[in-house]
């Protein structure tokens, strides 16, 4: 019941139009009545009583009636189409919004497919009830309860013992609908599977070919294929374990319209045209009867769909997003005070520990660590993708959680790692975080990261349009249009993890001189695995295991002859440290 | 389908193609057998359809004035066993129709699925892949009902119109003409709608597949979009999607609907007509019975009539999809096997380039007549400036992408003669960006080998640092990474991806910015294992890092669309060229406090 509450909150904005789309489906279920009583009454009063004068009178009734009845069938449709087509709208719209709520470990552990599947077949199957099975159930329940008085009226006895079937029929159809629930439930999530396997094929397409695995794939791809079918298949077997039952049941009425009737017109008890009133009015018991198998299919599969999609939609992000706010220009001081992080579903596994850093507006951190050290989670920190789970992250001397979540961010800059660029042209992918921005400001930006040369040798250039995750693109490009997007926002605090990494050396040089003229009051963090990128910073950190393990400037580390020092010698080659002071200074 | 962006699907053209019924008939074929036996339970229910009237008919006309009670029991009794035996055959099709449609959808995902494995880089790189998600799983199923239903439907009902005409044709051939008087109308009216709606669905189907691509994109790309926290703008983009679906939907139901009222009230002028005929004597002089039952069969005759003018609709709506999927099918890979490819013999690493000529877009070359042979064993590290088309060579010895001009050579074979699949099982690149699927990290790094045991896996992982970090985590090699390892970092999924192109044993490796994202530390330990796997090996590197370049046989220095400079380190550091200034430059941008 609580699903049919549900999409009334829905429904409700609409109710006066679904009120009298109601209403015209109850008339027009009425008029359906009207052809074949006009059919008895020709039968009766212009055959047997030889009243021709009144044929034609009747069959302009006839017409009318069904010109009638069609005309406001139609609007009804429509009207409950609009109204479906609105309720589909205002889901759609809160599953969106939703999701753009939701944190990093959501996404991080739900699939993509999944999601899409909420939003494609799941609402398409409450838009379906809520335009279609609605007003047809409505529909069958009047025909059905029409058909109750006017054949009681015709014939009361052949009425009553028509309806000593019904009760079969409920519960047959309770039966039915406990099972099919379950069933559907299967289908939707063998659905889901089978279009996340694909989608993860078409995303990792590079990868299947370069192993030349495309018979595992199409493996992989069978099962799940031969899963979906068979789960639908479990459905038509539930289907016709009760349907033929109910089908057969609702043909008895036919048999009995015309053996107990015949019956009761020998013995007089009934005329023979209200035999044939009668018969002409069985299928307004019938058709009813024979619809409840496909009614309970449909709301088990509205009622499925809603579900998921109430499940979805009552998922509580971890970072909640607060809608007052407090026009705050952040000035870029960044703190942690004793910052410990670990992963919900793997609390023993400390990510970070104990990590205590200070940046002032204006400073550069550079970080440094190995390969799953913590680098990339201690800058999430900062944006607030993540909440520690131990110690304070303090923005401008105020503890973030404070902040309001989306005006923070507006003040951060952070270019990520993996970079996903979106499948519209150069331009407006730069300006994705500021929409409204000039050309010029994109194309300065795009010169500061050095993308510019690249982008003005293609032939739309910042026209150019990019393909899926900027699929065409070389690494470097990549990163260096993220840099540019990134540097559009002049954020007070500007997050670069690896940024440069797939840019080799003298274009990362020259990104950094160029940065540096814009990025001089900003608090810069720079994630990096190269020594020449984080060099000029005020403080490097080194982490290891998520803790920190060395710090200071480059000059400080290089003496201590640390760590720091020893991927220092690396990345410069040893020998030619050496040949290096051999030659002496050019 | 050869749009790469949003907000355009193309259209179609206004004229379905015949040759889409052709194909479909194909995958029905398989299934002959099946659909002869439904088709015969479907004659069965018309049949028991047609007797309902007929018996009402004999029982009016014959057994009520005869006050024969006898007669109506055996009547009752035969009516009361073909309503059971329909009940069987009910049966029957509730489990056989589902049956052939999901056998037909099935095998039409599976070839659309195979089809796309064949397709090339090229072809993913110029769509959204929300696209072709949809057209492979929800475009399928839209034709389901259409399928299985539709078209045994469509084969019912033309045969009960014919069961009813030659019923109707014995009872009064006058009365069954002059219930097709206003056939003609109904023709024309179909035809008109049918045109209207094609064009209204054509649209829909757009709208739809722009709306999903849009929606896929928003998710694959959140993080993204929360840390420019760019929801708003990207909500209003989104509710414009919306709107413009929802509408095309109200424009395609507001035609399609038309079409069962128009129906409806032709048939009702129709029996209105015969009753008038009938009783006035019209050219015809029948008995009330006859009248009766005629009336009941014209209800018979339109009510299919009226299916068929649905199935009509969800034809019209499904050919639409149709015409996309096939129009899918029919993209030809660019790069395929040719039709006398054989085997590559097993390969010793002689890697050649002749007069290669390669550009990813016609008049945009990015090798003119390039030329090199690399020895089997050799180590090439592969330097210039970005986009200078390191990647390129990289993907042009896999055969990612065909040659515009000249051909490669791998053990002097040109590499268009073999089979794709046995070039790429001995060619192992590990691509610039990792890809991780959702499963556990063992699962992952035996995509580069299936049949590897675990200590191979383990092994593998040892080699290039890997398993520390797996061993670390709390399942081990048997955690689960969600799809595209949302959850490593980025140098944790280059040494998996690393591991698995290890794992695979290619006599030809290429790395292309293999560990630009690990740590220094680790590198020089992956770098020590490395050395001993690349023995015997011939490998092309794409690094920036010096210490991984300076390890190379020799160095190719690439820009104006060739090779500029090769040789050793020692070599190319006493040329004094560009190699020596780039060094250079790196050596003293480092030192430089």
């Amino acid at each position: 019941m609580s699903s049919f509450r549900w999409i009334w909150g829905y429904i409700k904005p609409y109710k006066v139009y679904w009120f009298w789309a109601s209403l015209w489906t109850v008339i027009v279920a009425l008029l359906n009545v009207v052809t074949p009583y006009i059919g008895g009454m020709i039968v009766d009063e212009v055959i047997n009583k030889e009243r021709g004068s009144l044929l034609v009178p009747l069959l302009v009734i006839m017409i009318v009636a069904t010109v009638l009845r069609t005309v406001l069938r139609y609007v009804y449709q429509m009207m409950f189409e609009t109204t479906g087509q609105n309720v589909l709208f205002k889901i759609r719209e809160d599953l969106y919004t939703k999701l753009q709520e939701m944190d990093f470990v959501f996404f991080n552990t739900t699939r993509v497919g999944d999601i899409m599947a909420r939003m494609t077949g799941d609402t398409d199957a409450i838009r379906h009830a809520v335009s279609w099975v609605y007003f047809n159930i409505l529909d069958s329940a009047i025909l059905f309860i029409s058909a109750i008085i006017f054949l009681g009226a015709i014939q009361w006895r052949l009425m009553l013992s028509m309806l000593i079937i019904t009760p079969f029929i409920g519960i047959l159809t309770v039966m039915l609908s406990s099972r099919a629930n379950a069933a559907y439930y299967e289908i939707r999530e063998s659905f889901s599977r089978l279009n996340s396997m694909v989608e993860e094929n078409i995303g990792g397409n590079k990868v299947v070919k370069a192993f030349a695995n495309e018979d595992y794939e199409t493996k992989k791809f069978n099962k799940r294929n031969e899963d979906y079918r068979e789960r639908n298949l479990f459905s038509a077997e539930i289907s016709r374990t009760y349907l033929p039952v109910l089908e057969t049941l609702a043909g008895l009425l036919s048999v009995i319209t015309i053996g107990l009737g015949g019956f009761f017109v020998i013995r007089g008890i009934m005329t023979v045209g209200e035999l044939v009133a009668f018969s002409g009015l069985t299928w307004m018991l019938n058709v009813p009867m024979r619809s409840i198998g496909m009614f309970m299919n449909d709301s088990q599969r509205f009622i499925t769909a809603t579900y998921k999609i109430r499940q979805m939609l009552s998922a509580k992000p971890l970072i909640p997003v607060e809608q007052q706010r407090r026009e705050q220009r952040i000035r870029g001081e960044v703190e942690f005070q004793h910052v410990s992080f670990a992963f919900a579903d793997d609390p023993e596994n400390k990510v970070l520990e104990d990590i205590s850093l200070k940046a002032s507006p204006g400073q550069t951190i550079g970080i440094l660590g190995e390969t799953g050290s913590g680098k990339s989670t201690l800058v999430n920190l900062i944006s607030r993708f993540f909440d520690p789970t131990e110690g304070r992250v303090l923005i401008d001397g105020e503890d973030i959680k404070n902040w309001n979540v989306r005006e923070l961010r507006q003040n951060i800059s952070i270019v990520m790692q993996d970079v996903f660029l979106f499948s519209d042209t150069i331009q407006e992918n730069i300006s994705y975080g500021t929409p409204e921005a000039p050309i010029e400001t994109i194309r300065e930006m795009a010169k500061v990261a050095d993308a510019s040369p690249f982008i003005e040798k293609m032939p739309e250039k910042y026209g150019t349009y990019l393909g899926e995750r900027g699929s065409g693109l070389s690494g470097g490009q990549k990163q260096r249009l993220s840099l540019a997007r990134g540097l559009m926002k002049n954020p007070a605090i500007l997050i670069l993890d690896d940024t440069t990494s797939a840019v080799d050396m003298e274009t990362e040089v020259k990104i950094q001189d160029a940065m540096r003229r814009v990025s001089q009051e900003k608090t810069t963090f720079i994630i990096a695995n190269r020594i020449s990128s984080v060099k000029a910073a005020d403080e490097i950190v080194i982490l290891s295991k998520g803790r920190i393990v060395e710090r200071g400037r480059h000059s400080e580390l290089l003496q201590k002859r640390g760590a720091y020092y020893d991927i220092y010698r690396e990345q410069l080659g040893q020998s030619e440290v050496e040949e290096a002071f051999d030659d002496g200074t050019e | 389908m050869a749009q790469n962006r949003l907000e355009e699907e193309q259209q179609l053209g206004t004229k379905f193609n015949t040759e889409n019924y052709t194909r479909i008939a194909k995958y029905l074929l398989p299934y002959k057998s099946s659909i002869a036996k439904i088709f015969g339970v479907i004659i069965f229910s018309n049949i028991v359809l047609v007797l309902g009237p007929f018996l009402t008919s004999v029982v009016i006309d014959e057994t009520i004035p005869n006050q024969d009670a006898t007669q109506l029991l055996w009547i009752t009794i035969i009516y009361t066993l073909a309503t059971i035996l329909n009940g069987a055959a009910i049966r029957y099709r509730l489990y056989n129709i589902p049956l052939l449609g999901q056998n037909v959808l099935r095998d039409m995902r599976y070839d659309l699925f195979t089809h796309l494995q064949r397709l090339s880089f090229s072809f993913y790189d110029s769509r959204p892949h929300g696209k072709i998600l949809t057209r492979v799983v929800n475009y399928i199923n839209t034709l389901s009902d259409l399928l299985s239903n539709g078209v045994i439907n469509v084969l019912s009902d033309i045969l009960s119109i014919l069961v009813t005409l030659v019923f109707m044709f014995s009872l009064d051939v006058t009365l069954t003409l002059y219930s097709f008087i206003l056939l003609p109308i109904l023709f024309v009216i179909t035809l008109v709608i049918k045109n209207k709606q094609r064009i209204a669905y054509d649209e829909l189907s757009a709208e739809q597949a722009n709306l999903n691509a849009y929606i896929h994109e928003s998710i694959a790309g959140i993080k993204t979009t929360q840390s420019y926290t760019r929801e708003g703008m990207n909500y209003e983009i989104f509710s414009q999607f919306s709107d413009n679906q929802r509408k095309a939907w109200m424009r395609a139901v507001r035609v399609q609907f038309l079409l069962g009222p128009i129906v409806q009230n032709i048939a009702t002028i129709t029996i209105a007509f015969i009753y008038f005929a009938g009783i006035s004597g019209l050219g015809v002089n029948v008995s009330t019975g006859i009248l009766i039952a005629f009336v009941g069969y014209v209800n018979n005759f339109w009510n299919p009539i009226i299916n068929l003018g649905n199935f009509y609709n969800s034809l019209v709506s499904g050919s639409v999809y149709l015409e996309r999927i096939f129009e899918l099918m029919d993209i030809e890979p660019s790069v395929k096997d040719s039709e006398d490819a054989f085997e590559m013999p097993p390969v010793k690493g002689d890697v050649e380039f002749r007069d290669v000529t390669f550009g990813y877009k016609e008049g945009q070359t990015i090798f003119e007549e390039l030329n090199f042979h690399v020895k089997p064993g050799e180590t090439i590290a592969l330097v210039g400036p970005t986009g200078a088309g390191k990647s390129t060579i990289t993907n042009l010895i896999s055969r990612f992408y065909d040659v515009q001009k000249g051909s490669i050579l791998i053990d002097g074979i040109d590499i268009r003669d073999v089979t794709l699949d046995s070039l790429r099982n001995q060619v192992g690149v590990m691509l610039q960006d990792t890809f991780i699927f959702s499963g556990t990290i063992l699962e992952n790094i035996r995509y580069g080998k299936l049949d590897a045991t675990h200590e191979e896996i383990v092994e593998a992982a040892k080699i290039v640092r890997a398993d520390e970090f797996i061993s670390g985590m709390k399942h081990g090699y048997r955690t689960i990474v969600q799809e595209r390892g949302s959850t490593l970092s980025a140098g944790q999924r280059q040494l998996i991806s690393f591991a698995r192109t290890l794992l695979a044993d290619p006599k030809v490796l290429i790395l292309d910015e293999a560990t630009s994202s690990i740590d220094t530390q680790t590198e020089v330990l992956l770098q020590e294992g490395l050395d001993r796997l690349l023995e015997g090996r011939t490998a092309f590197i794409v690094a920036h890092r010096l210490s991984t370049i300076r390890n190379s046989d020799r160095i190719f220095y690439i820009g104006d669309k060739k090779i500029l400079e090769s040789g050793s380190h020692e070599e190319l550091m006493q040329q004094k060229g560009l190699y020596y200034q780039l060094y250079r430059t790196q050596s003293e941008l480092l030192k430089k406090v």
